[in-house]
Formats: structure tokens, C-alpha cells, sequence
């Protein structure tokens, strides 16, 4: 280790050494005890806000549409995203439980303008009301009210919870994880009275129909929307990097260490967030052994929770699409039409097809709650993510406090999502749901690199990644980007 | 004493079980079914799921499963859930298509997905229900004090973080 072995001089705390550990050009990071792992594997850690956010738009929306288009064998490109993602996600928590930093403070210690370049790219795909729209038109299905209503009104009131009390958060929070709960109760119950063994053989074996692509996925109209679906496979876009400022902030590893971020919203109590995190000593066979633990964690959390969790929900979804398409075979040609904004409305009417009319409005108030559920945590995570960014990195903006950068960049990005919504260029939920869909591609390829980058170098030797792991990250860089200039040089099309 | 003790504890696994099985009731209502079978279909599913989920919250209250566990939880409704819906076909149903085992190793793997909605919920109602019944049942008691140390460790290093 790259330390400088000073002894403590008095006899107080034994655990505080001035010994550091030098990473990057940025402040070196003390020399601290790893806390205890967990006791138990619990399935309330941080992980759940990541499923919460995954098992979202990708699973219910974007995949059972493709299925229903070009059949379960399409769905070899979900394998693949899914489980990469679950890669990712064990690799950025090796980072944010080793220091106690986020990715971001990571990505500053290798280059700082890559950090900054995640702080660009992050505006340029959140800023639009994706997630929402799409919610919101299957709000307007059910009820007649008419999508932009919803949305705005859902934009403003994902601000004014935010805004408020954490108390009604938290109340929130509840609420939404009960849903959550139901959603996930309710899809199982639903596939197992409407599927048979039958289509969860054609949706498994579509899983290894590894290489299938029809002539039809090749075009200009439809790759770009496979793209951005395969980044839609699990957490999309940024939410895994922000999943490091969670796992931070509930104290896993070396979070442990920062000092508690404040209530957001209570301006009056400032941070005091050190520019950087700690590090323990990695040459300790006791401090190791605790690493070990941690490493089970969060590795039970990725395989289990994340990846399984997903794996089952889409599997769920997927088998009621495929009964929908099996009642309603005129389902497909709808989809293959030229308005893509019937997509929602027949994958609703296949659905009541298939099982009854209350499943078809089931279906579009999942979607919906999806939509809400999704906003909600994408904002927030947004906001922490540029405020923390933002405080660490630009001069003078710690004066301001993290509750109020905070709540700028929520309401920026608030009012900018309804600017776009009233008088924006987008014409429909679909058209910015995709936009953002392929954007993410590109924030994806990009956090691989920064990740190889991060987690070799910055890191003391022995608890680098392994390098099968390098290598599946390594693949991850290829297939983002690499589908993302395929999309560009043969179709001449960067956004779908 | 010691039984009503258990009893209590089945409480939020049971309503659990029997609301996700009330659903397969409104399903097959609307699928143009009877109003009696509608009935019949969906207490044929609330009852085993209901009597199933409860049986777990007892099992958890002796110490034969660990709080918010994932892995045991998931075998128990793998071989649960099936089995509900099983009875739920034979009493009410419309006849299995693949024949009973695939129609059995169909709902095993959906049972996967069942048992994680049923940990989610199960995790955050009965904490709930144990601080109401710690009070007067030693069994709650004990339990509740396993979620509190979790909650304290996690709560220790979380801080008001929002």
C-alpha cells in the first residue's frame, strides 16, 4: 500500500492512524477501520431502492412490446443487459463500500473533466419527462384524463413531496413500497392463472436464442429502440452510479465513516461533507476478512434480489404478453404499425383479452404506478446526485449547502420537464421515452470505461477486481457503445 | 396461551395470502365466470395462500425462519404455492392444459416471484403488528426485539439521511 507509516503519537483512539492511502491527484483518504458487516443477509438494504427503480419501464413497457413484435427470441439481449448490470452494480458498490465516496468523486480522482462529463450527460438525459409521460398515458387509458394533465400534475407534486417534510417522505416511501409489494403479489398471481408451462419454455429458451435478430430488428425504425431496451434491461442511464450515493449514505462499508448528510430539505442545518472518503488498511488479514463479508452482502443483494427480482417480473410480464399474443394474434400487426403510440393501448387490450377487462386496466395502472414510482426515485436520485457533484467540485457551492442545491436541481429539472411537456418538441410519450432510452446507452458504455478506470487504479492491489470481472465490464463498454455507433454508422440514426 | 400467542403471529402473512388469493377471484369474475364459481375460485386460492402466509409468520415467530431472509422463504412458497393452486384448480377451476406436473412446475417457478411480493409486504407489515402485540405476547416480543437490533445497526450508520 502507497502509506506513510507514522505510528499514532498519543494513546488515544488506536483506531485514528495518519496513515493514507494516495488515490488519484485529489486530497489522499485516511486510514480507517472497516466497520462489521451485516449480521445476516437482510433484504432491506440499499439494493431495494435499485430493484424498486429497475423493475420499471424496461421490464413492463419496452420488453413485452419487443416480445410481442419479434417473439420471446429477442429476449437474448435482456440476459445479457440484465446480468452485466448485475456486474456493474457489484462493481460500483466495490468502490463506494471500499472509500465511502460515490462513483463520481471516483471518476474526479482518475480526470476531473470525466466527472464532469457524467454531470453533462446526466442534464442531457434527465431533463426529460420520460418515465413519466409513458405512466401518464396509461393513466389517460383508464381514466380519460388527458396525459399532459397527469404528467404536470405528477411533476409538481414529485416536487412539493420532495420540498416537504421528511416526514410525508417517508410516508411516501411506505406507501410506494407497499405498492411495490402489491405489484410484484399481483403480476405472480396473474401469470400463474393466465400462463402455462408452455410459454415460459419459449420465454426461457428465448433467453439463449443468443444472436437472433430478424431482418425486421435491423432498421433504422426499430434498432435504436432495441438499443435503448437493452439499456433499459435492469437500472437505466445513471441509476447505478447513484446507487453508489445510496449505498454511502446508508453507511455500507466505509460510508460508514462520512458524516451523515442532513436532511435535504432543512436548509438551516449545513453540511459537513469531507471532500473525500477513507480507506482501510488492506494489509490487514482481520480488515479483510470484514471486506469478505461485505463482498457477500452486497454479492447476495446483486444476485438475488436484483437479478432475480428482474429476471422473475419480466419473466411474468413476458409470459402474459406472450398469452395476449397467443388469444390476439392481430396484436402484432397493431404494434408494427406506424403509430407507436398504440403500442400501450393494444398490449392493454391483448392483456384483457387474455385473462379479463380488470386485467387490462391491472395492467395500464401498473404501468402507471411504474411511471409515478419511477419519477419519483429518478428525481430524487438526480438531484442528490448533481447537488453532491456540485458541492464537492465547484468553488464557492458549499456555501450555498446541499439542501439548497439540491432543491435547485430538483425544481430545474421539474420545470424544465414541464416546460417540455406544454410546449416542448416531443409529440408523444413514446418519442421521449426513447430518446432517453438511447441517450442512456451512451452514459452506460461511458460509466464501464470509468468504472475499469476507477476500480484499477484507484484501489489498493489487493482488493481490486478480479480479472473476469475486468472483463465482463470491459464487454459491457463494447456492447453500449458498440450498439450505439452501429445504430449511428449503418442506420444514420442517433436517436430512435 | 402459547397457541393464541402463535395465532397472533400468523396475522399479517395470513392477510397477505388472502388478499393476493382474493385477487384470483376478480379475475376470474370478470372473465365472464359466475358470480358463485367467481366466489368459490377465489376462496379455493385466499384460503391456503391465506392459511400458508400465516403458517410462515408462526414458523418466523419459533425461530424456524431468520427475519427478511430471502432464500428459505423462497423453497417454503415453492412448495406452498403450488400446492394452493392445486386446490384452487381441483375445486375450482377449468382443467389443467399441460397435465399436472408441468402445470405444478409451472407454478413452482411463479412462486419464486410470489414469495419475493410476499417478503417485500411481510417485511414491512409486521413490524408493524409486533410493536402493537409486544405488549402481551412474549413470542412478539421476542421477535420484535430481532427487527429492532436489525434496524438500530442500520439506523446507527443511517442517520436522518433525508
Amino acid at each position: 500500500m502507497d502509506t506513510s507509516n507514522t505510528p499514532p503519537a498519543t494513546a488515544t483512539p488506536p483506531v485514528e492512524d495518519d496513515r493514507v492511502w494516495k488515490a488519484g491527484r485529489l486530497e489522499p483518504m485516511p486510514i480507517r477501520k472497516l466497520p462489521d458487516a451485516p449480521p445476516s443477509v437482510h433484504i432491506l438494504g440499499p439494493t431495494v431502492f435499485l430493484v424498486a427503480l429497475g423493475v420499471g419501464m424496461g421490464e413492463s413497457y419496452m420488453w413485452p412490446r419487443l416480445v410481442l413484435l419479434f417473439g420471446p427470441e429477442i429476449r437474448w439481449l435482456f440476459l445479457i443487459g440484465v446480468t452485466l448490470q448485475a456486474v456493474v452494480m457489484l462493481e460500483m458498490a466495490r468502490y463506494a463500500m471500499a472509500t465511502g465516496e460515490s462513483i463520481f468523486s471516483g471518476a474526479a480522482r482518475v480526470f476531473k473533466p470525466l466527472m464532469w462529463f457524467f454531470f453533462i450527460v446526466a442534464i442531457a438525459v434527465y431533463i426529460w419527462p420520460g418515465h413519466l409521460s409513458a405512466g401518464a398515458a396509461a393513466f389517460e387509458e383508464i381514466t380519460g384524463i388527458p396525459w399532459v394533465v397527469t404528467a404536470v400534475a405528477g411533476l409538481i407534486l414529485v416536487g412539493v413531496v420532495f420540498t416537504l417534510a421528511k416526514v410525508i417522505y417517508n410516508l411516501l416511501e411506505n406507501v410506494l413500497s407497499l405498492l411495490i409489494g402489491a405489484l410484484v403479489l399481483g403480476t405472480a398471481v396473474v401469470a400463474a392463472m393466465v400462463g402455462s408451462w408452455s410459454d415460459v419454455g419459449t420465454t426461457i429458451t428465448g433467453m439463449f436464442s443468443i444472436g437472433y435478430l430478424p431482418s425486421e430488428a435491423m432498421s433504422a425504425a426499430w434498432f435504436p429502440v432495441i438499443v435503448g431496451a437493452c439499456a433499459f434491461a435492469g437500472p437505466s442511464g445513471m441509476q447505478q452510479m447513484w446507487y453508489t450515493l445510496h449505498l454511502r449514505d446508508s453507511g455500507a462499508g466505509m460510508g460508514a465513516h462520512i458524516p451523515k448528510v442532513r436532511g435535504l430539505r432543512h436548509a438551516g442545518e449545513e453540511e459537513e461533507m469531507p471532500n473525500r472518503g477513507f480507506m482501510f488498511d488492506t494489509d490487514d488479514p482481520a480488515e479483510m476478512a470484514k471486506w469478505k463479508g461485505w463482498r457477500r452482502w452486497v454479492t447476495f443483494d446483486a444476485l438475488l434480489l436484483f437479478w432475480g427480482v428482474t429476471m422473475l417480473v419480466t419473466i411474468s410480464f413476458t409470459v402474459i404478453a406472450q398469452s395476449a399474443v397467443r388469444i390476439n394474434p392481430g396484436v402484432r400487426d397493431v404494434i408494427r404499425g406506424d403509430d407507436r403510440e398504440v403500442a400501450l393501448t393494444a398490449m392493454a387490450d391483448a392483456v384483457s383479452a387474455a385473462g379479463s377487462s380488470v386485467l387490462g386496466v391491472v395492467f395500464l395502472g401498473f404501468i402507471a404506478l411504474i411511471g409515478l414510482n419511477a419519477t419519483l426515485g429518478l428525481f430524487d436520485s438526480f438531484s442528490r446526485g448533481q447537488a453532491d457533484m456540485t458541492f464537492n467540485f465547484v468553488p464557492g457551492a458549499k456555501k450555498l449547502g446541499m439542501s439548497k442545491l439540491y432543491g435547485i436541481f430538483l425544481w430545474g429539472v421539474i420545470l424544465f420537464g414541464i416546460g417540455i411537456l406544454l410546449f416542448g418538441p416531443a409529440d408523444g410519450p413514446s418519442a421521449i421515452l426513447d430518446t432517453l432510452a438511447f441517450l442512456s446507452t451512451f452514459a452506460m458504455g461511458a460509466y464501464c470505461v470509468t468504472l475499469l478506470l476507477v476500480n484499477n487504479r484507484m484501489l489498493p492491489k489487493p482488493i481490486r477486481p478480479k480479472w473476469w470481472s475486468n472483463a465482463i465490464i470491459g464487454f459491457g463498454a463494447v456492447f453500449y457503445l458498440g450498439m450505439l455507433l452501429y445504430s449511428l454508422f449503418a442506420f444514420g440514426v442517433v436517436v430512435g | 396461551m402459547i397457541r393464541r400467542h402463535s395465532i397472533e403471529l400468523a396475522l399479517p402473512g395470513a392477510s397477505i395470502g388472502a388478499v393476493a388469493g382474493a385477487m384470483a377471484g376478480g379475475l376470474t369474475l370478470f372473465a365472464g365466470q359466475p358470480t358463485g364459481l367467481a366466489a368459490l375460485s377465489a376462496l379455493a386460492l385466499a384460503a391456503p395462500l391465506a392459511f400458508f402466509g400465516g403458517l410462515y409468520g408462526v414458523l418466523l415467530g419459533h425461530g424456524v425462519f431468520r427475519p427478511g431472509t430471502f432464500g428459505p422463504v423462497g423453497l417454503y412458497w415453492m412448495a406452498a404455492f403450488p400446492v394452493s393452486r392445486l386446490l384452487q384448480e381441483s375445486v375450482a377451476g377449468v382443467g389443467m392444459a399441460d397435465g399436472v406436473p408441468l402445470f405444478l412446475a409451472f407454478q413452482a417457478m411463479v412462486s419464486l416471484g410470489f414469495a419475493i411480493g410476499f417478503v417485500w409486504m411481510h417485511e414491512r407489515l409486521m413490524p408493524h403488528w409486533l410493536v402493537r402485540r409486544a405488549g402481551d405476547n412474549p413470542l412478539a416480543k421476542d421477535l420484535l426485539s430481532q427487527y429492532v437490533r436489525y434496524a438500530s445497526l442500520v439506523r446507527a450508520r443511517k442517520g436522518a439521511r433525508r
